[in-house]
């Protein structure tokens, strides 16, 4: 981190790499899919430019979090068969002029789901253990099925590294360092880039039939069966345009919902925790008082003191639970309340476009 | 590209032991843009002094084998000198396992070279891919060609081929290749990403940002436009009879503007009022529900700025924190009452 020249200020994926990664996550919708990702670092920027999916091993996710999701995928970037596997593939790939550096792994999100504690662990890893210099790109799928891929780099912070790495998350240890939900990821922006071939596949793909007959087609018949309109490459995508906000604010309320009761939970945790430490602390202090008044009485009768400090051996103050849990939950409904924004600015200009549009005499005022 | 016109023959069949027979039906092969996109990050990273590289196809085969599906390619190293090629089988079948232990579900479908030339060597790499063992036998193995020679069209073309030769020590090093029809195709989510890899097409450094949902929206909504205008040009142009009419295009563009609606007003009114809306009071809970989530997470780590000695402050903030948390899961209750109906 301070060591290093120039942090890491932006992420360049390889079109390769993009298709790849969206084969995978869409193949194994909706459940996650993991793989690593390969490239090079230059200058600040970190060019990826292959990806290899991760075989989904059936391991205990070696978490000390017991909460951590027994999901065999989500965890696979820092199982350790899977080390062994993208140290061989690497090694493969390097032997064919690839760039043969691991420089992160990518998730697949539904819904932008993606802030949790398998998320954390999988990056803490890679930054820890790995390279400093890694990120985990983060596709959503089902936000890309509405017209626009989503695609994004994270980081953790090297506050948040810090932190994690000792497992200070008590509110103490949050005061002391300051540290807010907002703190825990860095996005880097993410920038697509082509290779020239790629380049002037697109633009072959775009335009295949110049030397085709543009004559007028001689019925209906023809003219629907014609290679214009069968040719499915690169039609223009207006996949956005369409109107079905109903399931994507759906699924969003069910998520938010879901972090509500995450939230509840954690907050019932920690009262929990309150009450049990306030009771303690009452016993002490009777028991101090108790300690006090007998020593006056054996002051009294020139007997020897007793201890005062002996009840820190009698009485265990539980321990604080930790505050990571709801720190990641309020990052994720931060989250989900900015997709929701995003979603909302964009339906609500289309349906006044169509209102507009069906009911032309309305808005000609 | 596609516009070849391709007629099937029963391709020849070699010499066969009893037991499986190969299948001479019609093959399709469907070619993903994943596969396409390997080959020429491949092609691009050749050795300075080779012409051309190969590798290995992965894909389906549907269950009658007459369609094959290329989904994936990796890379193998080889060498051709003049009289002979050396192709790194033993990283052929490594890889393979690898590749295997992540997508289970794909096969060995056949290889590519990024050279349009078919020579001995083609024909002797074919023979190996399409070979009983570690080949797809008894599925023909597809041969795909992608052309990446500077300055001319990318050309792409697939063959299958069929067993010949004079005797039987030449058989090993030829093959008739036979050219089958291919497409490119690709699923509905990798519409997204083509369509943002596309976006970089025209630009010098090749390079496109990813665009949020509004920015796509706009040029979606330009582009339907400057495509309305296209037609309206075009009918225009009709009518003042200066390109020739076609009463097919005229039922076509007729059939498109039947499609429509014939709705009432009021209900426009109605439908577009509720799901407004719905949207809105959505978009103000996830809000609500945000600030709420953050308050109570300031709260509990908020006790230093309250000032005062340190017992009274943690009492304080313990009694602050436990204020707010009531007051959240009253509110919390609420939203989630008022989410319910929404």
């Amino acid at each position: 981190m301070a060591e290093t020249p120039a942090p890491l200020a932006a992420v360049q994926v390889e079109a390769l790499v993009v298709m790849k990664i969206i084969k995978h996550c869409s193949q194994t919708f909706p459940s996650t899919a993991t793989g690593a990702l390969v490239g090079m670092d230059v200058d600040g920027s970190l060019e990826i430019t292959n990806t290899f999916p991760f075989p989904v091993v059936e391991v205990p996710a070696e978490s000390h979090f017991d909460n951590a999701a027994p999901n065999p995928a989500a965890a696979a970037p820092r199982a350790k068969a899977n080390a062994a596997y993208s140290a061989e593939y690497i090694r493969m790939l390097r032997e064919v002029n690839t760039d043969a550096n691991n420089v992160g792994w990518y998730t697949s999100a539904n819904m932008g789901n993606f802030v949790n504690m398998n998320v954390i662990e999988n990056q803490f890893y890679y930054q820890s253990q790995m390279n400093e210099r890694t990120v985990a790109l983060v596709h959503d799928v089902s936000r890309s099925a509405q017209g626009s891929l989503s695609l994004r780099a994270f980081r953790l912070s090297a506050k948040f590294m810090a932190a994690f790495k000792e497992n200070k998350f008590t509110s103490e240890d949050l005061q002391k360092s300051d540290m807010r939900h907002p703190d825990i990821f860095e996005e880097l922006p993410v920038k697509l880039h082509n290779s020239h071939l790629i380049t002037s596949f697109i633009h072959q793909l775009q335009c295949p039939t110049s030397n085709a007959s543009t004559e007028l087609p001689s019925s209906l018949a023809a003219l629907e069966s014609s290679p214009f309109n069968k040719t499915s490459t690169l039609t223009p995508n207006l996949d956005n345009l369409s109107l079905s906000i109903d399931p994507f604010l759906e699924k969003n309320c069910d998520l938010l919902l879901d972090s509500i009761e995450t939230h509840n939970t954690e907050v019932n945790n920690y009262q929990y925790y309150q009450r049990v430490l306030g009771r303690e602390q009452q016993k002490i202090n009777a028991w101090k008082q108790k300690r006090a008044q007998e020593n006056a009485t054996r002051a009294t009768l020139n007997q020897p003191l007793l201890p005062e400090d002996e009840w820190q051996r009698l009485f265990k103050l539980p321990a604080e639970p930790s505050r990571l849990e709801s720190m990641l939950n309020t990052r994720q409904v931060n989250q989900y309340a900015s997709q929701v924004d995003n979603f909302v600015s964009s339906s609500t200009g289309k349906m006044f476009a169509i209102k507009g549009n069906l009911l032309p005499n309305e808005t000609s005022n | 590209m596609a516009e070849d016109s391709f007629l099937h023959l029963a391709r020849p069949l070699g010499p066969v032991s009893v037991g499986t027979a190969p299948t001479t039906a019609p093959l399709n092969v469907v070619i993903q843009p994943q596969a396409i996109f390997s080959v020429l990050d491949h092609s691009l990273r050749r050795n300075a002094d080779q012409e051309r590289v190969i590798g290995t196809l992965l894909g389906t085969r549907s269950e009658d084998g007459s369609e094959v599906e290329v989904r994936s390619a990796f890379a193998v190293g080889h060498s051709e000198a003049e009289d002979q090629v050396e192709v790194d089988m033993e990283y052929h079948k490594q890889m393979l396992a690898l590749h295997l232990k992540a997508n289970p579900r794909e096969v060995l479908v056949g290889w590519y070279a990024t050279a349009s030339e078919l020579n001995t060597f083609s024909a002797l790499i074919q023979n190996f891919y399409s070979g009983q063992g570690d080949g797809t036998w008894p599925h023909p193995a597809v041969h795909l060609t992608v052309s990446t020679e500077a300055g001319k069209d990318l050309e792409t073309r697939a063959y299958i081929s069929a067993p010949v030769g004079v005797t039987a020590e030449r058989a090993a090093d030829s093959a008739a290749f036979i050219p089958v029809p291919y497409e490119l195709r690709y699923a509905e989510a990798d519409k997204s990403g083509l369509e943002s890899i596309a976006n970089a097409k025209d630009a010098e450094d090749r390079s496109a940002t990813i665009t949020s949902d509004i920015d796509s929206l706009e040029r979606a909504v330009e582009e339907v436009i400057s495509m309305i205008d296209r037609v309206s040009r075009y009918v225009e142009s009709v009518i003042d009879e200066e390109t020739p009419a076609s009463t097919a295009m005229g039922q076509f563009l007729l059939n498109a503007l039947a499609l429509a609606p014939k709705v009432e007003p009021a209900d426009i009114e109605r439908d577009f009022n509720n799901h407004i809306q719905d949207v809105l009071v959505v978009s103000y809970l996830a809000n609500t529900v945000r600030t709420q989530m953050e308050l109570s997470t300031r709260l509990a780590t908020a006790q230093l700025t309250l000032g005062g000695g340190e017992g009274a402050a943690t009492g304080e903030g313990q009694r602050n924190q436990r204020g707010g948390k009531g007051n959240n899961q009253g509110g919390r209750r609420q939203e989630r009452t008022e989410e319910a109906r929404a």
